[in-house]
């Protein structure tokens, strides 16, 4: 069989490393894990970016690597043109086996050596980007840069411009939830880039319940330290995001154990987060909405259905421990019978939403096998998406979110009554 | 109670499991006996090496003639292990870790020091008179068989105080319990609501085929048995939430284990006893048979069942489900010094049954963790520590777990002598050379390929539930099955023989995925309508996952884009 793989060496002491960079302003960090196919574009457009809307600023790339054996660090090095500091973070062996649906074995990991980093270069942004992100330009680094460059912002969070048709994961089930959960109605929580002020640096790395050990809860927690502690939360527009990646999975069921396992981790683990908030305010906004891109392929809402229909064949005894009897009642009774006329009313979604929520941290299930399970109800509820707004335009399509995420926070009292 | 790992009810489908004596793992106060305390301290080995739950070998008040399978007090902790309080404290601290803790219980017999049976046999008008199953004759049951005859004529021993017979399936000081009286049966179910309430994730049952007698049968597997054992599932479902765990040990032919399932209602696992031997025969044949023939007899199970599969454990390699002829095979390609023979099995560990070819031990371990159940590895095997045959009964596969290549490999700070067993010194796989500190420091150990392999195995849950599909290739000598759940579907390759061996799989059905190399990460080429061609070095594996192409993978049309 085949070895774990020849990993090149380690690159230098990371101690070393720094000690020869003066301080820098501003840090870009970029995880990586065999992303050598994209890694020049990405570099060349931090570079660019720089040198347009940051000509006098101190600056460093850092790179953060899972162990690519492709040679990824070494040929950012080469592309940069600019100060680059090279470390390794732990990634354990199962997510370079299957990784997330992120992109990068050990995320989490990845960030905090990042954060420790840009705080010993005494920067004053961190800005965080993708490797495999193929559609950054320069106005990226702007975007995220500038609101915490001029002490407006502490955090920047991105939102990508999208057809009506992505995004249907962050849309209907995990910007609602992080919605109702901490007061802020941030678009796109798992955006993957951000950018951090050295005040929010500084604060979450003193915070005695900064995550250190467990997967893919980072960028959530940091989210919600900064929102729970009064810092300055900005969302930056931000063009389309095309992905160009042979790693990430696009399994949907894994996608949502992970994404919304880590929603439901930090719903366990945090609750001080959540628990006591009320209502929602919508966040200050950098840079313009560009135009939708066209929709990349075709969505096949009857194949949703008809997972849907394996589901309700198949899944019922599950569901029978995780939904509510009422809850479960008024999904059996759905008519998805036809794409066109098939409705999943916002209530029930998120009582679907909460009963899983609720689910998870009771352990009711194993927790894997209960986030899988919802992958048909979220096909269901996709296909009565895609059938009500196939006729609308970017203001329908918003509007239907809307009620989608006000209709999540009008039933929070639903999840906190039973969440103790 | 600590907090135990969160998880649904059926948990033990995808976890590993860890056969650990306490006795054997990690002294803590240097009597030269392990315990509870050095269990615990060890407890961040464990989780470092991936296993999901320990199985401790009992741990009871014994008078240890059957290494505490003869349980003299179920309610407390054998003094030289530690105290129920100590018990409590290591089962926190794996609960801390994420790690369950499930622990043998002997439910067909107790020692002959056991109160109940001295009140049993001493008053015949005591409560505990019919505690056991006492006979005037030994003539009953006589189409039992005898289970260790190296060292009992007989079941039945005469009681010179009760003046009576008593039925014994195992060793004379080990009588029976009469489970036909229900006392017995709700003394039972007090004993498990005693370690479970403090937070036990299961019990592993030792010998249950055996609980009830009828005459004119063999006393094996009856309808009565089934009864008792569904009687105590339902009770533990009803009282603990359903997450309790019970393995069942029945060493028996998979058409009369498949009846310890129930309809989903008995027990949660069983032992595969027959696979185990024919992987050696496999292997030392170089011929698949032996396995695909044992999966085809393997009867399906109810949806929440599982099949638990090892490759040794802590008594001999048994052969009990072989023919005759295997038997002699068997032994004459892994026994052939006779002091190796034990009962009807071998006394030996994994790697000097295997000859210490570090190549076949991986070609097992692959084996044991890609064949459907969820696999046990047995202590020190991770690092293929070796036995000695020459101790007495199973004490050979025992010995203290060697941890560096300090004084009595960094097991006990006790003098030498004082050690319950010696550690191993012989020059293949003594402490100095096999250890685990050694192990940890060289990225290419048996160790550290064991961890990879582990946290391998849980990039899919095809691994654990998924449904087994063996390929017919026309070399023999390549055994390759495809295993199915939901959408992941991974494909084993392994070959069993001791030289190269080109191989063509008929995967006609998976035309345009890609075979990807879980451990490397390697993308093989594409599969077509054609034969897929693949070569394999001696005793080698493959593990892959197969990734459809981009139609395949997105029906819906979302996937890429739905975060």
């Amino acid at each position: 069989m085949t070895d774990a793989g020849q990993a090149p060496p380690p690159p230098p002491e990371l101690d070393s490393q720094l000690a020869a960079l003066v301080p820098c302003e501003i840090v870009v960090g970029l995880p990586t894990y065999n992303n050598a196919g994209t890694v020049p574009a990405v570099a060349a457009a931090v570079r660019v970016g720089l040198a347009a809307h940051f000509a006098d600023v101190s600056a460093a790339l850092v790179n953060v690597d899972a162990g690519s054996m492709d040679q990824t660090p070494e040929l950012l090095a080469a592309e940069a043109g600019m100060s680059v500091v090279l470390a390794r973070h732990e990634a354990p062996s199962v997510e370079r086996a299957a990784v997330p649906f992120h992109g990068v074995p050990g995320r989490d990991a990845a960030l905090r050596v990042l954060f420790d980093v840009a705080r010993r270069l005494n920067a004053r942004v961190l800005v965080l980007l993708e490797a495999d992100v193929t559609s950054v330009t320069e106005a990226w680094i702007e975007r995220l840069a500038r609101p915490v460059w001029e002490a407006k912002a502490d955090l920047v969070s991105p939102v990508y411009v999208r057809h009506r048709h992505e995004g249907t994961m962050t849309n209907l089930i995990l910007a609602p939830l992080v919605r109702t959960l901490f007061g802020r109605r941030l678009r796109q929580p798992f955006g993957g880039a951000f950018a951090v002020s050295r005040h929010l640096l500084d604060h979450v790395l003193a915070h005695p319940l900064r995550p250190t050990t467990g997967r893919d809860r980072m960028d959530l927690w940091l989210t919600g330290t900064a929102i729970a502690d009064g810092f300055a939360v900005w969302e930056a527009w931000l063009g389309p995001r095309h992905v160009e990646s042979r790693t990430r999975t696009t399994d949907l069921p894994t996608m949502l154990a992970q994404s919304l396992g880590a929603v439901f981790t930090v719903m366990d683990r945090d609750a001080e987060f959540w628990l006591g908030v009320t209502g929602s305010e919508p966040l200050s906004t950098v840079g313009e909405r560009a135009r939708p891109p066209a929709a990349l392929g075709t969505v096949s809402a009857e194949r949703m259905i008809d997972a849907f229909r394996r589901g309700m064949r198949d899944l019922v005894e599950v569901w029978e421990l995780i939904l509510a009897p009422e809850t479960l009642g008024r999904v059996l009774s759905l008519d998805m019978r036809d794409v066109a006329t098939c409705r999943f009313p916002d209530r029930l979604w998120a009582h679907v939403v909460f009963d899983f929520a609720l689910g998870h941290h009771h352990g009711v299930v194993h927790r894997e096998h209960l986030l899988r399970s919802l992958v048909p109800l979220y096909l269901g509820r996709t296909a009565a998406f895609v059938a009500t707004t196939q006729s609308t335009d970017e203001v329908g399509t918003d509007a239907a979110l809307e009620r989608v995420g006000a209709a999540f926070e009008a039933q929070k009292l639903y999840l906190t009554e039973r969440w103790r | 109670m600590s907090r135990r790992p969160s998880g649904g009810r059926d948990w033990y489908k995808d976890a590993v499991f860890y056969e650990v004596h306490v006795k054997a793992f990690k002294d803590g106060n240097g009597d030269g006996i392990g315990d509870f305390s050095g269990l615990t301290a060890r407890l961040d080995y464990l989780k470092d090496l991936g296993v999901d739950c320990l199985w401790i070998l009992p741990m009871y008040a014994s008078p240890l003639r059957d290494d505490g399978y003869d349980i003299a007090d179920f309610h407390s902790i054998h003094p030289a292990y530690g105290t129920v309080e100590d018990f409590q404290k290591f089962l926190d601290e794996a609960h801390a870790r994420g790690l369950r803790v499930i622990a043998d219980l002997v439910m067909n017999h107790t020692s002959s020091a056991h109160p109940w049976f001295q009140a049993s046999r001493s008053d015949p008008a005591s409560p505990y008179a019919d505690y056991y199953v006492w006979s005037d004759t030994d003539q009953r049951y006589r189409e039992a068989r005898v289970i260790f005859i190296d060292a009992e004529k007989t079941n039945w021993t005469f009681d010179p105080i009760r003046k009576a017979y008593y039925w014994h399936r195992f060793f004379g000081h080990q009588p029976d319990l009469n489970y036909d009286n229900p006392a017995v049966r709700a003394a039972m179910l007090d004993v498990m609501r005693f370690w479970l309430d403090r937070g036990l994730d299961g019990f592993r049952c030792d010998a249950v085929p055996y609980l009830v007698e009828r005459e004119g049968t063999n006393c094996e597997n009856l309808p009565e048995t089934h009864a008792v054992l569904r009687e105590f599932r339902r009770v533990i479902d009803h009282e603990y939430g359903g997450d309790r765990v019970l393995l069942a040990e029945a060493n028996q032919w998979p058409e009369d284990v498949r009846q310890y399932f129930g309809d989903g209602d008995e027990f949660h696992m069983a032992f595969h006893f027959p696979l185990m031997p024919r992987i050696y025969m496999a292997v030392r044949l170089e011929e698949r048979l032996p396995i695909v023939d044992i999966f085809t007899q393997t009867p399906a199970l109810p949806p929440s069942a599982q099949w638990c599969l090892f490759l040794r454990n802590h008594d001999e390699l048994t052969l009990e489900m072989v023919t005759n002829e295997e038997r002699a095979f068997m032994y004459y390609a892994y026994a052939q010094d006779p002091e190796m023979k034990l009962n009807l099995g071998i006394r030996r560990r994994l790697a000097p049954l295997l000859d210490n070819d570090r190549r076949r031990i991986e070609l097992l371990n692959s084996l044991l963790l890609t064949l459907p159940g969820s696999p046990i590895v047995y202590y020190g095997d991770e690092i293929g520590m070796g036995d000695n045959v020459h101790l007495g009964d199973r004490d050979g596969v025992r010995t203290p777990m060697q941890w560096s290549p300090d004084r009595n490999a960094g097991f006990s700070a006790a003098d030498e002598s004082k050690l319950y067993l010696p550690v191993i010194t012989d020059p293949v796989h003594g402490y100095q050379t096999v250890n685990v500190a050694a192990q940890a420091r060289t990225p290419s150990s048996l160790l550290n390929t064991m961890k990879r392999l582990i946290a391998a195995r849980r990039s899919s849950p095809a691994f654990g539930r998924g449904a087994i599909e063996f390929l017919r290739p026309r070399n023999q000598r390549i055994l390759a099955y495809l295993r199915q759940h939901g959408r992941d579907t991974l494909l084993i390759v392994n070959n069993l023989a001791g030289s190269s061996q080109p191989v063509e799989l008929d995967l006609r059905a998976l035309a345009g995925c890609t075979p990807v190399e879980i451990l490397g990460q390697s993308r093989f080429p594409p599969i077509r309508e054609t034969p897929y061609v693949l070569s394999l070095g001696p005793h080698g594996y493959y593990w892959f996952r197969i990734e459809r192409p981009d139609g395949g993978d997105e029906p819906y049309g979302i996937e890429r884009t739905a975060i």
